[in-house]
C-alpha cells in the first residue's frame, strides 16, 4: 500500500496516515486480513518519527480496524467496525461546508445546491429511487 | 530507569547580569527523539554544549546517563555522538583517514554501519575534506558520529545550509539509527517541518528559559491561534487572563492569541468570556506556532 504524507498538510502526521489506512480498507485497497508494514518500516519509508506511526496504529488499533499480533505483525481486522457516525459526520461537515460555499460563490442558492445533490444521488444510486 | 539526559535548573551567562540560560529543566529517555527550537541566541547551542561537557553551568546540574559530562567526559562522550553547525574537520585528510581517526578513538567501532553508510552517501574514502560540498561534510561528521552506536545522538543544526535532499538524507540516517539502536536524538534546528517529521517532542527554548514542552504528534490539536478584532477588546490584558492563554500579540487590527484547546472551544471560551464577536480560530502548525509565540509584535 502507497502512503505518502506531507508537513505542510492541515491534519498532524499521524492522522494523515490512519485516514490513508483507513481510505484504503474502505476502498477495498487493504483487504481484511491482510498485513501491514511494521511501523518500522512504514517510518523509516516516510521519514517520520517511529512513534508518530506507531501513535497512528495504536489509534487503529484501539478504534477496531487494525489488531497487532504478537510475534507476527500487523493486519487488518477480519471483523470490520461499523463506521463512526459522529466521526464521518464531522468529515462530511467540512465538505458539505465547502460545497455550499462554492455553490454561493457561483451564484446559486440553497435549492440549486440541494437539486444538484439529488441529481449526484441520482447517479450514485439509480435503481433505489425509481419508486 | 535513568533518564538519558537530565537538566536541573540550569542557569548560564557569559557575561554577567545576561544570562543565556535561565533555569532549565527538562528530562529525556531512551529512545527519545526531542527537537529543540528558539530564536537565535536562544540558548540552544549553549544547552547543547552543556550537555557534551563543553562548558560548566553557572548553576544547577547536567547528567548524562546519571555521570557528570564535565567530571566524567570519557565515560559519557564514549556513548554520545556530535555533529554541530561550525564542526571543522581537517581539510587536507581524506575520508579515510579521519574515518580511522574515530576507529582508533571508539573500541565499538562498528564496521559494517560505517560501509554502510559510506555507500548510502556515496563518500569515496580516498577524497581530501576540503574537496567536499558542505554537504558531503556533514555526512562525514555524522559518520564519525555514529558508527560507535551511541545512546545519545546530538546535533546541533544538523541541517543548516544542505539542500533538501541532503537534510532528508541525514533525516533517514538519523531514523534508521533510532529504529535500530535505540539512539535518542536530541537535535536544533530552523527547519520546522523536519522537527514535525521526526521529532517525537519539542521543547521551544526563549530567553533562557522553557517556553514550551510538548508531543509533537498532537501539538496541532491542543494549541490553536486566536484571532480577536482589536476593536471589540481594546485591553490585551483581558485576553491573557483567559485560562490557557500562552501568549498575546497585536498584529495591526487584531490581537493573536495562542490558546490551550481545539478551534472549536476556544473560540466559544474567548467569546463567552469577553463578549467579543468574530473570534477566528486556526490550528498551527509548528511554524506558526513559533512565531506566534516569539515572534515581535505588528503593528
Amino acid at each position: 500500500m502507497q502512503i505518502a504524507v506531507s508537513s505542510a498538510a492541515e491534519l498532524p502526521l499521524y492522522r494523515q496516515i490512519m485516514r490513508q489506512i483507513t481510505d484504503a480498507i474502505a476502498g477495498g485497497r487493504l483487504a481484511p486480513g491482510e498485513k501491514l508494514q511494521s511501523h518500522r518500516e512504514l517510518s523509516e519509508e516516510l521519514v517520520i518519527a517511529p512513534l508518530t506511526v506507531k501513535k497512528a496504529y495504536d489509534e487503529l488499533e484501539s478504534l477496531g480496524y487494525i489488531e497487532t499480533q504478537r510475534g507476527r505483525g500487523t493486519f487488518v481486522c477480519e471483523k470490520l467496525p461499523r463506521a463512526n457516525r459522529a466521526d464521518q459526520r464531522e468529515r462530511l461537515a467540512e465538505t458539505a461546508r465547502s460545497l455550499l460555499s462554492q455553490a454561493y460563490l457561483a451564484g446559486l442558492d440553497l435549492p440549486d445546491a440541494l437539486e444538484l445533490l439529488r441529481k449526484t444521488h441520482l447517479e450514485l444510486k439509480p435503481e433505489k429511487d425509481k419508486s | 530507569m535513568t533518564p538519558v539526559l537530565e537538566f536541573e535548573n540550569i542557569s548560564k551567562a557569559y557575561k554577567p547580569g545576561a544570562p543565556v540560560l535561565d533555569g532549565v529543566s527538562f528530562h529525556m529517555a531512551e529512545g527519545e527523539v526531542l527537537g529543540l527550537i528558539g530564536r537565535n541566541g536562544a540558548g540552544k547551542t549553549t544547552l547543547l554544549r552543556l550537555a557534551m561537557g563543553m562548558l560548566y553551568p553557572r548553576s544547577g546540574a547536567v547528567r548524562v546517563f546519571g555521570l557528570s559530562p564535565t567530571e566524567q567526559p570519557i565515560a559519557v562522550k564514549k556513548r554520545i555522538g556530535y555533529v554541530s553547525e561550525d564542526q571543522l574537520l581537517p581539510g587536507g585528510s581524506t575520508i579515510a583517514e579521519i574515518i580511522a581517526f574515530h576507529r582508533y578513538l571508539f573500541p565499538a567501532w562498528d564496521e559494517s554501519l560505517e560501509r554502510q553508510i559510506l555507500q548510502r552517501f556515496a563518500l569515496a574514502p580516498d577524497a581530501k575534506i576540503r574537496h567536499l560540498s558542505k554537504g558531503q561534510a556533514r555526512q562525514v561528521a555524522l559518520l564519525c558520529a555514529v558508527c560507535h552506536r551511541p545512546e545519545l545522538l546530538i546535533l546541533d543544526e544538523p541541517a543548516s545550509g544542505l539542500d533538501p535532499a541532503a537534510r532528508r538524507e541525514l533525516l533517514e540516517t538519523s531514523i534508521q539509527l533510532l529504529n535500530r539502536e535505540g539512539t535518542a536524538i536530541l537535535f536544533s534546528s530552523h527547519y520546522m517541518g523536519d522537527i514535525e517529521r521526526i521529532g517525537g517532542r519539542v521543547i521551544l527554548l526563549d530567553a533562557g528559559k522553557v517556553r514550551l514542552d510538548r508531543e509533537i504528534a498532537t501539538l496541532s490539536e491542543e494549541i490553536c491561534i486566536a484571532m480577536v478584532p482589536r476593536a471589540s477588546v481594546p485591553d490585551i490584558a483581558a485576553i491573557e487572563r483567559i485560562p490557557g492563554c500562552l501568549r498575546v500579540r497585536p498584529v495591526f487590527d487584531t490581537w493573536h492569541a495562542v490558546m490551550e484547546g481545539g478551534p472549536e472551544n476556544v473560540r466559544e471560551r474567548i467569546e463567552n468570556t469577553l463578549g467579543a464577536a468574530g473570534v477566528n480560530c486556526v490550528p498551527a502548525s509548528l511554524e506558526e506556532l513559533f512565531i506566534e509565540l516569539v515572534g515581535g509584535e505588528r503593528s
